[in-house]
C-alpha cells in the first residue's frame, strides 16, 4: 500500500502544548499484538437482522426487538448514546430537559420522516423558473407582498421547534429526525419564496409587526407542546390553507408549482402537530387548559393580522384575479377563511382539544369587518 | 376497446404508464394512500366507485369498490361526471388541468369536488401526496379516448 503524503508531516505536533500518553490498552496492544475484543460482548441483540420492505429500509423497519421499544421515561443518562446500545457509566450528561414520551412524540414521526426524505425537492431545480412571464403590475404586487409575508413567517417553523430539539432526549431520536426535516422544508420554503419574489420585477414588499408579534410568541413559547399548538395546529395549519389557495390564485406555473410542493411538505408539519398533541392531551389532560391560552393568544394576533391592507388585499387581488375584480375576490377570501376556521377546528378535535367554545376565530369573515 | 374513466381497467392503464414513468414518480417521492373516486350522477346519485391504492412508486390496486371487500380509503374524492371529464379533457388537450382545475384547487373550493374522509390526518394524504395524485391523473393524457 503507497504511503499517504502528509504537506509539512514533520511540523505537524511541534507545537502542541498538551502531550498525551498511550494508554494501557494501546502499551499492551503495541506490546503483545494481541488484540482486546473485550466490546465484541457489549452490544444490544446479536443476530437479529432488519428486513428492507418494498420500498427500501425504512426506520418502521428496523424498529424490531428491542429497539423498536421506545421508552415512556428517556433514559436517565442524557447522553446521545444510541437507543440499544450499551452506554458506559460515565457518559457526560447533555442536559436534555424534554424526557418524557409525551412531551414531544407522535405516532406519525417515523412515517412522515421517511415520507420528508423521499419527497424533498429543490426550488432550483424543480420550479420551472423559464416560464415565468411578466405579470400585470396588480397581481405581480400582490404575489410579491405574498411571497414577503410567507419568507417572513416561513422560517420559525425551523428556529423554534429546533430550540426544543436540542432538549429532547435522545431515546425519542424519530421525533429529532422528523424535526430536522421539517427544519430543511421551511429552509426551502423560505428560499423559494424569497426567489420568486426577486425572480419577476417585482422585489420583496413590506414586513409586518403583527407577523413579528405573531413569530415571538412561538419563539417565547414556555414548552414543546404549548409551541406545537401554536406553530403546528394553528400557525402551520393556517399557512397550509394559504398554500392550498396558492395553487388555485397562482398567476402562473411557477407560482401554483411552488404552492403546490410547498403544500405537501407543510401537510406532514401539521400532521405531527396534531399526532403530538393528541398523545400529549392523552398523557396529561390537565395540559388542555395550558394550550388553550396559547390558542386564546395566537388567535388573538392572527385576527389582528387579519386587519390590516398588507394582508387582505394582495389575498383577494389574487383570489379575483385583479384589482378591478377586488370585490369577488374578498367574497373568495370570505368563503375561504370558512374553511380555514373549520379544518383548524377539526384538527383541535382529531388532537382531541376541544376548541370549539373557546375559539376566537369567527365563522363568517364579514364578522371581522364589524364593530 | 379502451376503459373509459372510471373504470377499473382505465386506472391499471394508468397505473402500467406510472410505472413507465418510473423516474418522475421517484422523483416526486414516494405515495402510500388509499382512496375511492366517485363518480356522481347528475341526479346526485352516486353512478360509480372505484377503489384506488397507490403503493410507493406504482399502483398497487385498482377496483371497483363493490368487487373491493373491506377497503379502507384514507379519503373519497367526489365529484360529478362532468367534472371529473372536463379535468380530463384539458388534461388530454395541455397534458394538465387548468390551474383552477386541479385536485387541489377543486378541492380548496368544495363545491364541484370534494374529500370525504372519517379522519383529518388520513385526509391531509390527500395534500401531502397531491402532487402525485394529479401527475398520476395527468398520465390519462396518453390514453386514447
Amino acid at each position: 500500500m503507497p504511503t499517504v503524503q502528509i504537506k509539512d508531516e514533520a511540523r505537524i505536533g511541534s507545537d502542541a502544548r498538551v502531550k498525551l500518553q498511550p494508554s494501557v490498552y494501546l502499551e499492551k496492544l503495541f506490546q503483545t499484538g494481541t488484540p482486546d475484543l473485550s466490546w465484541m460482548n457489549q452490544h444490544g441483540e446479536w443476530g437479529m437482522r432488519a428486513k428492507p420492505g418494498n420500498l427500501g429500509l425504512r426506520l418502521k423497519d428496523i424498529e424490531i426487538g428491542s429497539y423498536g421499544v421506545v421508552p415512556d421515561h428517556g433514559g436517565d443518562h442524557r447522553s446521545m448514546a444510541p437507543r440499544g446500545a450499551v452506554v458506559p457509566s460515565d457518559v457526560p450528561s447533555l442536559g436534555f430537559t424534554i424526557n418524557e414520551k409525551a412531551e414531544c412524540w407522535a405516532d406519525n414521526a417515523m412515517e412522515l420522516y421517511e415520507e420528508a426524505v423521499a419527497r424533498q425537492w429543490s426550488s432550483a431545480r424543480d420550479i420551472p423558473w423559464s416560464e415565468l412571464k411578466p405579470l400585470p403590475d396588480d397581481l405581480e404586487h400582490a404575489m410579491c407582498q405574498l411571497c414577503t409575508f410567507l419568507t417572513e413567517v416561513e422560517f420559525i417553523a425551523a428556529d423554534a421547534p429546533t430550540r426544543w430539539m436540542s432538549q429532547i432526549n435522545q431515546d425519542f431520536l424519530e421525533v429529532k429526525l422528523f424535526l430536522a426535516t421539517q427544519a430543511m422544508d421551511e429552509a426551502r420554503h423560505t428560499d423559494v419564496f424569497r426567489k420568486r419574489a426577486l425572480a419577476n420585477g417585482g422585489g420583496l414588499g413590506k414586513a409586518s409587526a403583527l407577523s413579528q408579534l405573531s413569530l415571538k410568541r412561538i419563539f417565547d413559547s414556555p414548552s414543546f407542546s404549548a409551541q406545537t399548538a401554536r406553530l403546528h395546529l394553528l400557525g402551520e395549519g393556517f399557512v397550509l390553507t394559504m398554500f392550498r389557495q396558492g395553487e388555485f390564485i397562482a398567476p402562473s406555473r411557477v407560482d401554483s408549482e411552488i404552492f403546490r410542493r410547498c403544500m405537501q411538505d407543510e401537510s406532514r408539519h401539521v400532521g405531527y402537530g396534531t399526532m403530538h398533541l393528541r398523545a400529549q392531551l392523552k398523557a396529561r389532560p390537565e395540559l388542555a387548559e395550558e394550550i388553550h391560552d396559547q390558542l386564546d393568544d395566537a388567535e388573538s394576533i392572527l385576527l389582528q393580522l387579519f386587519s390590516v391592507p398588507e394582508s387582505v388585499e394582495p389575498m383577494a387581488i389574487l383570489l379575483g384575479g385583479g384589482l378591478k375584480h377586488f370585490d369577488q375576490g374578498m367574497e373568495m377570501q370570505a368563503n375561504l377563511w370558512r374553511r380555514i376556521v373549520n379544518e383548524y377546528l377539526q384538527r383541535c378535535d382529531s388532537a382531541g382539544l376541544d376548541r370549539r367554545p373557546r375559539c376566537l376565530l369567527p365563522t363568517d369573515f364579514t364578522k371581522l369587518f364589524a364593530a | 376497446m379502451a376503459a373509459k374513466f372510471p373504470d377499473a381497467d382505465w386506472f391499471l392503464a394508468l397505473g402500467r404508464l406510472m410505472e413507465a414513468e418510473g423516474e418522475l414518480f421517484r422523483r416526486l417521492g414516494y405515495a402510500e394512500v388509499r382512496f375511492v373516486v366517485h363518480v356522481i350522477g347528475d341526479d346526485g346519485r352516486a353512478e360509480r366507485e372505484t377503489a384506488v391504492e397507490l403503493d410507493g412508486y406504482k399502483l398497487g390496486r385498482a377496483a371497483a369498490l363493490e368487487d373491493a371487500p373491506g377497503f379502507d380509503p384514507d379519503f373519497t374524492i367526489c365529484a360529478t361526471g362532468a367534472v371529473w371529464n372536463r379535468m380530463l379533457d384539458e388534461i388530454a388537450r395541455d397534458g394538465r388541468p387548468e390551474a383552477r382545475h386541479t385536485l387541489s384547487s377543486l378541492a380548496l373550493i368544495g363545491q364541484e369536488l370534494w374529500l370525504e374522509s372519517n379522519d383529518q390526518l388520513r385526509e391531509d394524504k390527500y395534500y401531502r401526496y397531491n402532487q402525485t395524485l394529479q401527475e398520476f391523473l395527468n398520465l390519462s393524457g396518453k390514453l386514447p379516448r
